[in-house]
């Protein structure tokens, strides 16, 4: 028994740590082009969920073809948020670019609670279900963690074979020696930035096909801390870091309950998260650029 | 001339003093209601409901009731609120603001245990009446507070009727999972939600607790699961209540039946979950439906103040401006100011201990349920309904005596439910 409930949590954990991965990918990528922490990133999330929701609520759009609607409108908020805010604040000092990104989780937040109003929504997207013996898997929560898997290796694949990724490549390796070279490094900030909330934006549409319910403005905050987490396990500015971190989390985080409701007398939720704030701790002294960094 | 100096500066002052001694003798042309409401944050939706409740409630006593009867005037009441963001920190300096600033009469409390605890030494300090229709936990009453009253039912009595009625329609369920948020108010309800299983001869099966903001009942649930309960008692607030449902059809957790606090009342909660949420039940403080009158109140004994359930319903549409129809937070806060009407009338002041001690003898009822307080401010007169989703819309099935309708008994599975099975009484 005890087993069967491992094994399914490990399952559980893997899918739900592919999408935490991918909720983080845009975290780390801002982080490692423009050395930009973006506290505002949960307000993305929720940004992408609400989008899910309102295609699916008012169109009958299934979350899969919302996914790619959901980039394209974060790659829009991230461009008008880099021209107006943050392209003025890249050589600022690092509280300035923390209070414009908190800001600008706040206003995201009321501007989709003045929408939407602050009611805790959700969707009923039914498409069957999996028995795999150890646990059941609805098919909404395999499709977010293929989707998680797959745009992980598309972005990866972008960043190898096109221009547009090396150049950005480059500017993070040297932005002085890229400016010589005829790298538009100030395109590869707004791209990156783009591209970042892009991302984002699109993890909140994977969110809700693992969890569609609690759809909320102030849904991010939750998120944002443990997007923190799983960047610093994987390396804060490396996107592919992030995954794996995810994945990292997600399988300490269901895994670790069934072996602290062995202990009698606590309660394991508690423990789970004591446990992934001990594990950042050490790696934080061990291993200061992140698990999975090269560095 | 200098003679003329001082004596115009005599008078001055005399017209001055005067004028101040006037003020402060002169009798208030109003009572003023403060309240540190959740306009926004995480309680937005239940302080959006106390606020529509009291603008009704407050709107009956002006211009039905005629306002209140004190020292043989009768005065309007006004509603002063700031929005404290469903924050303590708020919450703390909002109060402050209102008896200091605007000089309120009464305090009522914001939503939530944890909001209504956090006020209550402000108001206690300044020697304030403090009124509480948003906290049910009964630990608020246990830290010795002067000037606090309950309008909600305290938190151990909520799933109370759900266990009575279980043990009612089948006797042979007895295994019973217990599954609730790790907050005071949860852990409270959970506290007397057990005592009260083991004193019907349930046997609790599973006991567990899950965090505040969790996003992942899975672990939780597949456990819960392992330990085959006949049904579920659980929740906590709206978020993880709704998670827990949804989480539970993912998992395919059948059970007879399941009852989540906070939640499952709610219509947004069936908004969220349609067919998902069929057959689940909530204990509510009270429901659109429940059959409180001038006649029922007459039956016990009990005097009557207040709209009728229908006027109520009215009075809140107006207040907000919206077609909503008010769910029990808006009855409570409601129901909060007639007790706080009937006080002040029955002390015939307002000043703060002898409206208190009005309150403490106090018994009526009103649109909302029955009324009356134990010596701390507990709540002890008003009784809790139990709603089951029917349907798709809100059926009371308990007590008996409240019931709109049978209850739908077991709930359909959640692989039924998914295709298009409603719950329905057999």
């Amino acid at each position: 028994m005890l087993l069967e409930q491992l094994s399914g949590n490990l399952i559980q954990g893997i899918i739900l740590g592919a999408v935490y991965g991918m909720a983080t990918m845009g975290l780390s990528l801002i982080f490692g082009v423009l050395k930009v922490v973006n506290v505002g990133h949960g307000a993305f999330i929720m940004v992408g969920a609400f989008v899910t929701l309102w295609l699916f609520n008012a169109l009958g759009i299934n979350p899969i073809i919302a996914l790619p609607g959901a980039f394209v409108i974060g790659m829009g908020l991230g461009l008008i948020f880099y021209y107006t805010t943050m392209q003025r604040l890249i050589k600022a000092p690092e509280l300035a670019t923390l209070l414009a990104t908190f800001s600008i989780g706040i206003l995201l937040e009321e501007l989709v609670k003045l929408i939407f109003g602050s009611e805790f929504r959700g969707y009923n997207w039914v498409v069957g279900k999996i028995d795999i013996g150890v646990t059941v898997l609805p098919l909404s929560k395999l499709y977010a963690c293929i989707g998680s898997v797959i745009i992980a290796l598309l972005l990866y694949l972008w960043f190898k074979k096109t221009r547009a990724g090396s150049a950005i490549r480059s500017v993070v390796e040297d932005s002085e020696g890229a400016r010589v070279c005829g790298v538009n490094v100030g395109g590869a900030y707004a791209l990156s930035f783009a591209l970042g909330i892009g991302l984002t934006v699109s993890s909140g549409v994977l969110l809700t096909m693992f969890i569609p319910v609690g759809i909320n403005p102030y849904m991010g905050g939750g998120y944002t801390l443990k997007a923190f987490v799983i960047a610093v396990l994987g390396g804060l500015s490396s996107p592919y870091g992030a995954f794996f971190g995810g994945l990292v989390f997600g399988l300490i985080e269901n895994g670790s309950y069934t072996l602290f409701a062995l202990i009698p007398g606590v309660e394991p939720f508690a423990l789970t998260r004591f446990l992934s704030f001990v594990i950042l701790l050490a790696i934080l002294l061990i291993k200061p650029t992140g698990l999975l960094s090269t560095k | 001339m200098k003679r003329n100096y001082l004596k115009t500066a005599m008078i001055f002052f005399a017209c001055f003093g005067f004028l101040l001694a006037t003020n402060a003798l002169a009798a208030p042309k109003k009572i003023v209601i403060g309240h540190p409401a959740c306009l926004s944050g995480k309680y937005a939706k239940a302080g959006e409901q106390a606020i529509g409740g009291v603008k009704a409630c407050i709107d009956w006593v002006n211009n039905v009731y005629g306002g209140v009867q004190v020292a043989g005037k009768k005065l309007p009441l006004a509603y002063k609120y700031y929005d404290c963001e469903s924050k303590k920190e708020a919450v703390t300096s909002l109060i402050a603001r209102l008896i200091t600033v605007n000089k309120v009469n009464v305090v009522f409390s914001a939503y939530s245990s944890g909001l209504t605890l956090r006020g209550a030494p402000v108001a206690e300090s300044h020697g304030m009446l403090y009124m509480d229709h948003g906290g049910a936990n009964n630990k608020i009453f246990r830290q010795g507070f002067k000037y606090i009253v309950q309008t909600i039912g305290p938190a151990t009595n909520y799933h109370q009727g759900t266990l009575n009625m279980i043990q009612k329609v089948d006797p042979k369920a007895k295994k019973v999972a217990l599954a609730y948020e790790d907050s005071e108010f949860a852990k409270m309800v959970m506290h007397g939600a057990e005592g009260h299983a083991k004193k019907l001869g349930f046997n609790v099966v599973f006991k567990r607790t899950y965090p505040k903001g969790v996003t992942d009942l899975t672990p939780l649930l597949s456990a819960l699961k392992a330990s085959k309960p006949d049904f579920i008692i659980g929740g906590g607030h709206f978020e993880d209540g709704q998670l827990f449902n949804r989480q539970m059809a993912d998992l395919d957790i059948d059970v007879k039946a399941l009852s989540l606090i906070a939640a499952a009342t709610l219509p947004a909660f069936y908004k969220a979950l349609t067919s998902m949420a069929e057959g689940v039940m909530g204990p509510s403080h009270w429901e659109y439906g429940v059959k409180y009158s001038v006649e029922e109140a007459k039956k016990v004994g009990l005097n009557w103040i207040g709209p009728d359930q229908d006027e109520f319903v009215a009075l809140f549409k107006k207040a907000l401006g919206k077609e909503i129809i008010p769910d029990y937070h808006a009855a409570e806060a409601g129901a909060q100011v007639l007790a706080y009407v009937l006080a002040v009338e029955k002390a015939d002041s307002l000043d703060t201990r002898k409206v208190r001690a009005a309150l403490g003898d106090l018994t009526f009822m009103s649109f909302y349920g029955g009324w009356d307080v134990d010596d701390t401010g507990l709540q002890v007169g008003h009784s809790m309904v139990d709603v089951q989703w029917q349907m798709g819309k809100r059926i009371i099935v308990w007590p008996k005596e409240a019931q709109t309708g049978d209850v739908a008994y077991p709930m359909p599975t959640f692989a039924e439910k998914a295709r298009g099975k409603v719950a329905l009484p057999r």
